[in-house]
C-alpha cells in the first residue's frame, strides 16, 4: 500500500526529534519567570498537542472535501482515521493544560477563551463521531459526514483563531497568538519547542497512517 | 431564480398557516419554558441584568433549535421528490434561510413580549431590537444546514440537538457579551470587534450552506 511506503522515515524522524525534546525538555535550561517557575517545561508537550491537533484536522477537512468533490470512498476513511487521532491529541493537550492550570492557576478549569475554543472543538468532534455511528449506509455516512466535517472545521476558524486574540486571559501568551507569544520565547525555549513541534505532528501522522491501513482492511472485510 | 426563491416562502408560509399546530406548538414551548423560570424564581421580577439576559438567550437557543428543526422535518419525502423535478438546490436552501430567518424573529419578538411581561423588562431599549435581529439572523444562518443534515439521519430529534449545540455555542456567547456590554456603555467601539467577528460567522455559514447544500440535497 502506498500509505506504508514512507512511514519507516517518517517514524525514524519522529521518534528522534521526541526523544530530542524529551531529553532536551526536561533537563535543558529554561528561564525563570515569576509564577511560571518550572512549569513552563509543559510548553514543549502541552502545545505541540494542540498544535498537532489542528493539522490533523485541517488534513481531515480537506479529505473530506476530496470526498465530497471526487467521490471515493478511501477519502471518507482517511478523514475519519485523521480526526479519530486529532481527537486523541486534543484530550492530551486538554489533560496536560488541566494538571498544568491546578498547579499555576489553583483549579482545573477556568472560564477562559483558549480553554473554552478546545472544549468547543472536542464536542464538536465528539457530535462528528456521534453523526457516523447513527448513519448505517455507507456512502450516506461518508456524504453526510463530510458535509458536517467542512462545516464545523470553518465554524471553528473565528473560534480558535481570532476569539482568543481579542481578549486578555491569564493563559501565558495573550492577546497574540493562541498557542504561545513569539516575543515571550526566548532562544533556549525554542530549541526545544520548534523540534518538539514537528515531531509530535509526525507522530500524529504517523499513527494515523498506521490507523487509516486498519481501517482500510476492516472495510474490505 | 427570484421567483422561485418567492414561490418556495409563499408555499412554505402557506403550509404553516394550513398547519397551525407547528408554530403554536413552537409557541407553546417558548411560553411554558418562559413561565417555568418565572416559577422557579420567587421574586416576579429577576433585578440582576446577567441571570435576565443570560437566562433570555438560554431559552432563545432552546426555542430556535425546536423551531429549525421543524424547517426540514415537516417536508414529506414524497414532497421532496416533487422539489427535485421544480427547483435547484441553490434555491431551496436559500428559500429556507430567508424563512427560518422570519420565523424566528418572530419567535424572538413573541419571547421578548413574554420574558418582560413576566420577568421584568431590564433592557427593553432600540439597541436589543437590533440585537435581537441580528440574533435570529445569525442563529438561523447557523442551525438551517445542520437541520438538513439531521434530516437525513433516523431518529433525528436527538441528532440535532447534539450537532447544532457546539457549533451555536460561540454565536451566543458573543450576543451575551455584546448584550452584556452594550447595557452599561452603548457606544459603538465597545462592541464593535464582537460585531465583526459576528458578520464574519454568518458570512462563512452562508456561504458554506449555499455549496453545500448541493451534495447533501439528493440521495
Amino acid at each position: 500500500m502506498e500509505e506504508l511506503k514512507n512511514l519507516k522515515y517518517i517514524k525514524l524522524f519522529s521518534v528522534s526529534l521526541l526523544i530530542y525534546a524529551f531529553i532536551g525538555g526536561f533537563l535543558f535550561d529554561v528561564p525563570a519567570l515569576p509564577i511560571l517557575n518550572e512549569s513552563i517545561r509543559v510548553l514543549y508537550f502541552h502545545v505541540p498537542m494542540w498544535f498537532t491537533m489542528i493539522f490533523l484536522l485541517l488534513i481531515s477537512c480537506i479529505n473530506s472535501f476530496y470526498f465530497i468533490s471526487r467521490k471515493k470512498i478511501i477519502y471518507d476513511t482517511k478523514s475519519y482515521t485523521y480526526t479519530s487521532v486529532a481527537v486523541f491529541f486534543g484530550f492530551l493537550g486538554i489533560l496536560s493544560g488541566m494538571i498544568w492550570a491546578k498547579f499555576t492557576w489553583g483549579s482545573f478549569w477556568t472560564n477562559d477563551p483558549k480553554l473554552n475554543g478546545s472544549a468547543i472543538t472536542l464536542l464538536i468532534y465528539l457530535s462528528y463521531f456521534l453523526l457516523r455511528n447513527s448513519i448505517s449506509d455507507e456512502i450516506k455516512k461518508a456524504k453526510i459526514s463530510s458535509v458536517y466535517n467542512i462545516f464545523a472545521f470553518s465554524m471553528l476558524i473565528p473560534l480558535i483563531f481570532i476569539l482568543p486574540r481579542m481578549t486578555d486571559s491569564l493563559h501565558p501568551g495573550s492577546g497574540g497568538n493562541p498557542g504561545f507569544n513569539v516575543y515571550d520565547m526566548n532562544s533556549q525555549l525554542r530549541m526545544v519547542f520548534y523540534p518538539s513541534v514537528l515531531g509530535f505532528i509526525f507522530l500524529g501522522i504517523w499513527i494515523s497512517k498506521l490507523k487509516l491501513v486498519l481501517n482500510v482492511l476492516k472495510n474490505d472485510n | 431564480m427570484l421567483k422561485k426563491i418567492f414561490n418556495i416562502l409563499y408555499k412554505d408560509l402557506k403550509i404553516d398557516l394550513n398547519l397551525k399546530h407547528l408554530f403554536l406548538s413552537v409557541a407553546l414551548y417558548l411560553v411554558s419554558s418562559i413561565y417555568i423560570i418565572y416559577v422557579t424564581f420567587d421574586f416576579s421580577e429577576i433585578y440582576e441584568f446577567d441571570i435576565w439576559i443570560s437566562l433570555f438567550w438560554i431559552v432563545i437557543l432552546f426555542v430556535s433549535i425546536t423551531s429549525i428543526s421543524k424547517s426540514f422535518f415537516h417536508e414529506s419525502h414524497n414532497r421532496n421528490y416533487y422539489y427535485y423535478y421544480l427547483f435547484s438546490p441553490s434555491e431551496l436552501i436559500v428559500a429556507k434561510l430567508i424563512y427560518n430567518f422570519i420565523f424566528l424573529l418572530i419567535l424572538f419578538f413573541i419571547a421578548i413580549v413574554f420574558y418582560s411581561l413576566l420577568l421584568g423588562n431590564l433592557f427593553l431599549s432600540k439597541n436589543f431590537f437590533l440585537l435581537l435581529f441580528l440574533g435570529a439572523f445569525s442563529i438561523s444562518n447557523c442551525l438551517t444546514l445542520i437541520s438538513a443534515i439531521s434530516f437525513q439521519v433516523k431518529r433525528n430529534s436527538v441528532i440535532i440537538g447534539v450537532l447544532s449545540f457546539p457549533v451555536i455555542i460561540p454565536i451566543l456567547k458573543i450576543l451575551i457579551d455584546i448584550s452584556k456590554v452594550s447595557h452599561i456603555n452603548s457606544s459603538w467601539n465597545v462592541i464593535e470587534n464582537d460585531f465583526y467577528i459576528l458578520i464574519l460567522i454568518n458570512i462563512i455559514a452562508v456561504s458554506l450552506s449555499y455549496i453545500l447544500f448541493n451534495y447533501l440535497w439528493k440521495n
